[in-house]
């Protein structure tokens, strides 16, 4: 079956009637499930797995990726309003994203990152078509060397978020590196900083970790500050009001065209890869958007650039997540291991035999991201208002209500009292940590990007010996985090230099 | 007047009908009901009664998604149907498996619990006392077994070779990936090496099966071991090949593939061969079981095991399974106790070798 072919045949079966109620369903339980802290994706695949064993290939791989799509979008919105990541994916868009409701811009905000999730994810998605044709050789670059690199590299992007207090987000970064120390490490067996509880083996787990450094966190904020969140309970937006801020939202995406295009490569670029991860993505893209930004300084205190690239990067990690579980049946992230197994039980062959003989299925799979993030898009935009009117509920209300769906997430995941009490503590360091102005984001990407950093070393080391790093690609990449660095820590020192005069005037 | 009357004639005639309809309807219900009683030929007393609309937590020690949850999925829907209960699945991964196994150990003995268990790691795991293996298996209620393990030895056919025989003769060069040290896949590698007097080297530390597979590809290692089930599907594509599996005979589905015991005639020594490979193999048949805590009413742990046999033995199920690639062999609670039994008693010189193994000592 030529591309060409697949393409519409795959389009005309995505939209037909046998299908597309599937996935409007999918689409929708996906953004509720989004909506609600600590379930994320591959919980809402593994509801559905069931209901797969007695339904065709095409309404099945719509229903399960259809949910699977709109997720995300659902979790910026409860990001943006409750400072609270719907998902582990939307942790990026907790730095701009609140700060812009605390304007009073929180519509704004919502329009313009459900705008740019829908924006990214066709970019993903049209990717993966792109790339259908060398897939399998693009995936196969990036083995235990490639992948430690790229991590270093997703680590030295901690430069670009702290560059305000560039100590400070050291000191959190490398926290970070040590709490991913913790548990059972499968190399040498030995337990580390494990304190002899079975709970801790495994090491912490991420959701309730986010949750606590960045949820938890802001309803002790909120309590001990008293109001609402949306500051002030008078400033509430009315309905109209609302509509115009995500009509706004939605032009200032598309205005950014091209940070959209630059953030949702280096998602779909960071989902191609296996073993990296989807969570680094969107603070990969995020560094990146400061970085490029015109008013850097604006990050952190509500810029919608920064709303706009962690989302767009966000949703665009699934096309390239997808590409590799397609081209060889590796998946790029947890969820793309329950598609491949549900894939299964459709009776669908991944690798070669589906990139020959169903493309179709193949381009099923990428309309439905598409349609799907449109009506997740859609769906969003009227969730907006009734979750907006919330923000305005006092605190008083408010946290016991939101701390109560917070905790029962982070039980969820594993159905473990632990993870409350991990979530609880997290929550402290968070609160302290905002108070005391050390980067959060700092501190959770050495978390996620330290066990893959270590790892990944000692394969390499095991697999081809301490000259990897001489190879062309990890060698290549290794100059290019290197230059990162060096340019970073260079303009760090010319802002330094340039604003010492000023301060020290006085002391002359 | 006289319309207004024969209109409040009317209401109360059709408010009549309608009560007489919803009467006949609520009757029909009833005996829609009746008739749903009686054709369960026996009527729910003593324990069918205790099961009937009450509510069965199936623990599973591993996350949503893997082979473990899948099964569970497949199977729960018929579980239901023969107990009247509902099932729900718990997934409580965590510490390989332990802590999903310690919470059914030590779960409310009321028959309304029961749990997956990974038999050949639990039973490991129990022999080398593992910190954290807080549990006996033998004491554990079985209900039955989904399947035992066929492990397999799976290589990639970009590698160049293409039998075990080439790589026994190989030597040193041929590197075998596992994941943790002193998992399965691991534990599988130091135990081929062991009984074949090999000197393949094993690199271990990769993430999961998916990524061994990724590496595989790439050419950075030749191969690894795993389940035959995980393997499947790549087999199916043509990339990977299997060339050695576990077991004394070959299963239906590999009937092409060389059995471990069958290779064993060629090894140095065979008898201390076929030492190891007994033990390795008593472990693989413990397979995947499902189980009550102990302490169990027994009329209950009765009911459950007929109704787990009644499951896995529906045409419906077994032919869902087959769709999907996962295979069921099936064994009775009293057959299980027995398996447990004779995995847990191995010479004491190779239950060493199994407890270093476990531990990564080797």
């Amino acid at each position: 079956m030529g591309i060409i072919e697949g393409m519409l045949s795959g389009f005309l079966q995505a939209v037909s009637l046998d299908v597309f109620p599937y996935l409007f369903v999918g689409a929708v339980f996906g953004l509720v499930i989004g909506v609600i802290p600590g379930l994320s994706g591959h919980f809402a695949m593994a509801m559905i797995i069931p209901f797969l064993y007695s339904m065709e290939p095409a309404p099945g791989i719509a229903f399960l990726l259809g949910a699977h799509s709109t997720v995300a979008q659902g979790g910026g919105l409860t990001a943006i309003f409750f400072s609270t990541p719907g998902t582990g994916q939307n942790a990026a868009t907790l730095l701009d994203g609140p700060p812009m409701r605390d304007k009073g811009l929180g519509a704004m905000a919502a329009g313009a990152a459900l705008t740019a999730c829908f924006l990214g994810a066709t970019f993903g998605a049209l990717a993966l078509a792109l790339l259908l044709p060398g897939l399998q050789r693009i995936v196969l670059f990036f083995g235990p060397p490639e992948i430690f690199v790229l991590a270093l590299l997703a680590l030295t992007f901690v430069a670009v978020l702290g560059k305000e207090d560039i100590i400070r987000s050291l000191i959190a970064a490398l926290a970070g590196l040590l709490l991913a120390m913790i548990g059972l490490d499968n190399v040498t067996n030995t337990e580390r900083f494990t304190f002899g509880w079975l709970e801790l083996r495994d090491g912490l787990e991420l959701v309730p970790v986010i949750l606590g450094l960045f949820a938890v966190a802001e309803m002790f904020e909120l309590w001990a500050k008293g109001g609402s969140l949306s500051g002030t309970q008078a400033k509430v937006l009315s309905t109209k009001e609302t509509q115009k801020q995500i009509f706004q939202g939605v032009v200032e995406a598309f205005r950014h065209w091209w940070l959209i295009l630059r953030c949702s490569a280096i998602g779909a670029a960071m989902g191609l890869i296996p073993g990296l991860g989807s969570a680094p993505a969107a603070f990969v893209a995020y560094g990146h958007a400061k970085q490029s930004s015109k008013s850097p300084e604006e990050f952190g205190k509500g810029n919608i650039e920064g709303v706009i690239g962690s989302e767009a990067a966000n949703d665009a990690v699934e096309g390239g997540a997808l590409a590799s579980t397609i081209a060889f049946g590796v998946p790029g992230s947890s969820s793309m291991a329950i598609l491949l197994g549900a894939l299964f039980v459709l009776g669908q062959e991944t690798g070669p035999n589906m990139l020959t003989y169903h493309v179709d299925v193949i381009f099923i799979m990428i309309f439905t991201i598409i349609i799907g993030n449109f009506i997740g898009m859609v769906g969003g935009m009227f969730l907006v208002n009734p979750l907006s009117r919330a923000t305005g509920v006092r605190a008083s209300i408010l946290v016991p209500v939101l701390l109560v769906i917070i905790f029962t997430g982070a039980f969820a995941v594993q159905q473990s009292f632990f993870d409350i009490g991990i979530a609880l503590v997290f929550g402290i360091i968070g609160y302290l940590m905002k108070e005391l102005g050390f980067s959060r984001a700092a501190l959770l990407i050495g978390f996620v990007l330290g066990f893959t950093v270590e790892k990944n070393l000692y394969l390499a080391v095991q697999l081809s010996g301490p000259d990897f790093i001489l190879d062309p690609i990890p060698l290549t990449l290794a100059t290019i985090t290197i230059v990162f660095l060096a340019y970073n820590v260079w303009t760090i020192i010319r802002d330094r230099s340039q604003s010492e005069p000023v301060h020290s005037e006085p002391q002359e | 007047m006289k319309s207004g009357g024969t209109m409040v004639g009317r209401m109360t005639l059709i408010s009549r009908a309608a009560s007489i309809c919803l009467v006949s309807i609520l009757a029909l219900f009833c005996m829609a009901a009746c008739q749903k009683a009686d054709t369960n030929k026996e009527p729910k007393t003593g324990v069918a009664a205790f099961y009937d609309g009450r509510k069965i937590k199936w623990i599973i020690p591993y996350s949503p998604g893997g082979g473990y949850d899948e099964y569970a999925r497949l199977i729960s829907p018929y579980l239901e149907k023969y107990t009247g209960a509902r099932v729900d699945i718990y997934n409580m991964p965590g510490a390989g498996g332990l802590r999903g196994n310690n919470e059914l150990f030590g779960a409310a003995k009321n028959g309304l619990t029961i749990g997956s268990i990974n038999g050949s790691a639990m039973v490991t795991n129990e022999l080398a006392e593992t910190r954290g293996a807080d549990y006996k298996i033998s004491e554990f209620e079985f209900l039955g077994r989904i399947v035992s393990d066929t492990r397999v030895l799976v290589i990639s056919l970009d590698s160049g070779y293409e039998t075990f025989e080439q790589i026994w003769d190989a030597g040193e060069d041929v590197i075998i990936g596992a994941t943790g040290l002193g998992g399965s896949t691991y534990v599988d590698a130091v135990v081929a090496n062991e009984a074949f007097d090999l000197q393949l080297k094993i690199v271990h530390g990769f993430d999961s099966s998916s990524v061994l597979r990724q590496a595989m590809l790439r050419g950075d290692i030749i191969g690894s071991w795993g389940s035959w089930g995980s393997a499947l599907d790549a087999v199916d594509e043509g990339r990977h090949k299997v060339v050695l599996q576990s077991g004394m005979e070959r299963s239906d589905d590999l009937a092409d593939v060389p059995t471990a015991f069958e290779m064993a005639e060629k090894t140095p020594d065979p008898e201390h061969t076929r030492a190891i490979l007994a033990a390795w193999e008593a472990l693989h048949r413990v397979g995947r079981p499902v189980a009550a805590p102990p302490g169990t009413p027994p009329e209950r742990i009765q009911f459950l095991r007929e109704a787990f046999a009644k499951a896995l033995h529906d045409p419906e199920l077994i032919a869902k399974a087959e769709k999907s690639g996962r295979v069921i062999r099936y064994a009775s609670g009293e057959e299980m106790e027995q398996l447990v039994e004779e995995a847990m008693q191995m010479p004491d010189n190779i239950k060493q070798f199994f407890i270093s193994a476990v531990k990564g000592q080797l």
